[in-house]
């Protein structure tokens, strides 16, 4: 098992470690065609 | 050896289980279609039908899972005496609880990490969000008694988050964000959680064994109760859980639960998979996710790390609510997670068990007003005349002793194994029939209570009321006649209108609502009675736990050191102002 370099310091150790948010809400059924059609509509 | 079932194996077994419930619930349906309305059943009956349908299923398919835990063999590991590998990290996040409790339990948890030999390996974070400058003030100065503690420099931190952002899950991201690279694994635990150092290395060498594995959830057995409620509530956790866990285990297979505490989690796995965004709209359905843990352990299974819960994992404690009031606080706030959940369900690439977990939770919470709109419905349905539809001879008996083997049948299953697999002798062998008794007959009283708050509970969620996310106060143990009172008088009312109203209308079926009405009516006197013993525990006869008839290490050493430390000032006693430069 791989380790990343450590040393316990005075207070909470330096290792920041990225926590990407995840997609959990799907867009509703129809939203991106609706959407696509005000598009073009405002377009016009 | 393991009894973990194969992915086709759980697949199987949960069709079979499902399939019983849905079998056993419409046969159900269709015994009271036949008693309500015959062969000419109205509008009404088919609404009550479905109603005892969709209520009845999720009551079976709870039940089930306790047959199935009573009847599964045990998971029996071989004893890993491995050096650990990875580097854990014991994570207390906490909220205005008690420091001096909480802190001398981390100290028992380090002073046994330390007596075992492998300090280095653990450390211990307390991540702190308490509010109240007062609590933080005194988290400064018992942190100053904690420092001190065997080995403890360099391995124990706390810090404070001035704003509590996303609350628990927030912290934990926080913590993660900032040193989660410096660990493999990272123990979570609740402020009032207490977990042997032996429990622990198991958990580590499960983790570095098996790399699949994201997150392994044990058991916690709900410790140091003192009142009716509270001891009544320990006995079934310590009595009864193991066997559901069980149970519940087999079906989730890979795709299991987190409760949010009590568990391990490998690190990474848990940063990459499991950063909650904040849900589109206002709360209670929009904003941030209260009940993370289901939702987190979902993220887990679909980013392909194994999920799992083991309850053969023992010396995992947590404490529980000493009353009525407090219980039903802590469901509020559980009801309104499990209730934004619904935002979920169709979340992409989620497994199909962690969509279903998501509908058990929802369900666990709408059945109380779903059983609360059967009785309503049934109450007008004695004014409307009778179709006289013909009948074939179900009778209310049928429907009842149903419900009533649906109930009890997984109890008597589990005290039966309990007598065959030693289990009882831990509970003071035939004194567990006294104990399981009482547990069942004080279980039935305060239904009808939890399903008033539940039902308020639910109704206030769907009307949009945030009920936000306060602090158990599982130190509160004693209710005051008035305050009973005052949390349930309208209890009291709606039950009273109910009796009165089938005392008018259908009075040969009012003994039929007296086990319902009757404690409901009772209310405060239920909440008042069995929250007695706060100062000195009672029932401890009766309701007698194996925590205190032979008290695991961990916990002897955690009240030793709470008498101590409750019979010393603090090394330092810090100001309001010193919080300020801890925070």
């Amino acid at each position: 098992m791989k380790h990343q370099p450590f040393q316990p310091i005075d207070g909470l150790p330096d290792a920041p470690l990225a926590m990407p948010k995840q997609t959990l809400e799907r867009a509703p059924a129809f939203g991106s065609i609706i959407r696509a059609f005000l598009l073009v509509w405002q377009r016009s | 050896m393991t009894n973990r079932l194969t992915t086709w194996q759980a697949g199987g077994l949960r069709f079979l289980t499902l399939g019983f419930a849905a079998a056993v619930s419409l046969t159900a349906g269709i015994a009271f279609l036949d008693l309500i309305g015959g062969n000419r059943p109205g509008f009404l009956d088919w609404v009550r039908t479905i109603l005892l349908v969709l209520t009845g299923f999720w009551l079976v398919w709870g039940g089930t899972i306790g047959l199935l835990g009573a009847l599964s063999p045990v998971t029996r590991r071989r004893q890993d005496l491995s050096r650990p590998e990875g580097k854990t990290t014991v994570l207390v996040p906490i909220y205005n609880e008690d420091p001096v409790e909480t802190f001398s339990r981390i100290a028992a948890m380090n002073r046994q990490i330390v007596a075992s030999g492998y300090a280095e390996f653990f450390h211990f974070a307390i991540l702190s969000d308490t509010t109240s400058l007062e609590i933080a003030a005194e988290e400064a100065s018992e942190f100053e008694r904690l420092i001190v503690e065997p080995e403890a420099s360099g391995r124990i931190f706390y810090r404070r988050r001035e704003r509590n952002v996303g609350r628990k899950a927030g912290n934990i991201e926080d913590f993660i964000a900032r040193s989660g690279a410096a660990y493999d694994y990272a123990i979570i635990l609740d402020a009032d959680s207490l977990m042997e150092a032996d429990t622990m290395l198991a958990m580590v060498r499960r983790m570095d064994a098996d790399p699949k594995l994201g997150l392994l959830q044990t058991v916690p057995v709900v410790i140091a109760a003192r009142t009716l409620f509270g001891r009544m509530m320990a006995y079934s956790s310590a009595y009864f859980s193991r066997y559901f866990a069980r149970g519940a285990a087999l079906l989730q297979g890979e795709d299991g639960p987190y409760w949010g505490h009590n568990a391990i989690v490998r690190v990474r796995a848990f940063a990459s998979c499991c950063g909650l965004p904040v849900l589109s709209g206002k709360p209670p359905y929009g904003g941030h996710i209260l009940s993370h843990d289901y939702v987190e352990a979902a993220l887990l299974a679909r980013g392909g790390w194994k999920v799992e819960v083991d309850p053969e994992l023992g010396g995992s404690f947590e404490q529980g609510p000493e009353n009525l009031i407090e219980y039903a606080k802590r469901d509020r706030r559980w009801c309104q997670g499990n209730l934004q959940h619904r935002r979920l369900i169709a979340a992409p690439g989620l497994k199909f068990w962690s969509r279903f977990t998501f509908v058990q939770g929802i369900m666990a919470y709408i059945a109380s007003p779903l059983w609360l709109t059967l009785m309503a419905a049934s109450l007008i349905a004695s004014l409307i005349p009778d179709n006289g539809g013909e009948r074939w001879g179900a009778t209310p008996w049928i429907i009842g002793g149903g419900v009533m083997a649906t109930l009890l049948l997984p109890k008597f299953a589990i005290a039966l194994r309990g007598a065959i697999d030693g289990n009882n002798a831990k509970f003071g062998g035939w004194r567990i029939a006294p104990a399981v008794l009482s547990e069942i007959v004080i279980s039935t009283i305060i239904a009808p209570v939890l399903l008033g708050f539940q039902s308020r509970a639910v109704f206030q969620i769907l009307f949009g009321m945030d009920g936000g996310w306060p602090a158990t106060e599982r130190d509160a143990k004693a209710v005051s006649p008035k305050t009973a009172f005052a949390a349930s008088w309208w209890i009291v009312l709606t039950a009273f209108a109910a009796l009165v109203f089938m005392a008018y209308a259908g009075p040969d079926f009012l003994p039929w609502l007296l086990p319902v009405a009757g404690p409901a009516l009772l209310a405060p006197f239920v909440i008042w009675a069995t929250a007695r013993g706060g100062e000195r525990p009672v029932s401890t006869w009766l309701f007698s736990v194996p925590s205190e008839r032979a008290p695991s290490p961990i916990i002897t050493e955690a009240n030793a050191i709470l008498t101590s430390w409750r019979a010393s000032e603090p090394r330092m006693m810090s100001t309001l102002a010193e919080v300020a430069v801890h925070a």
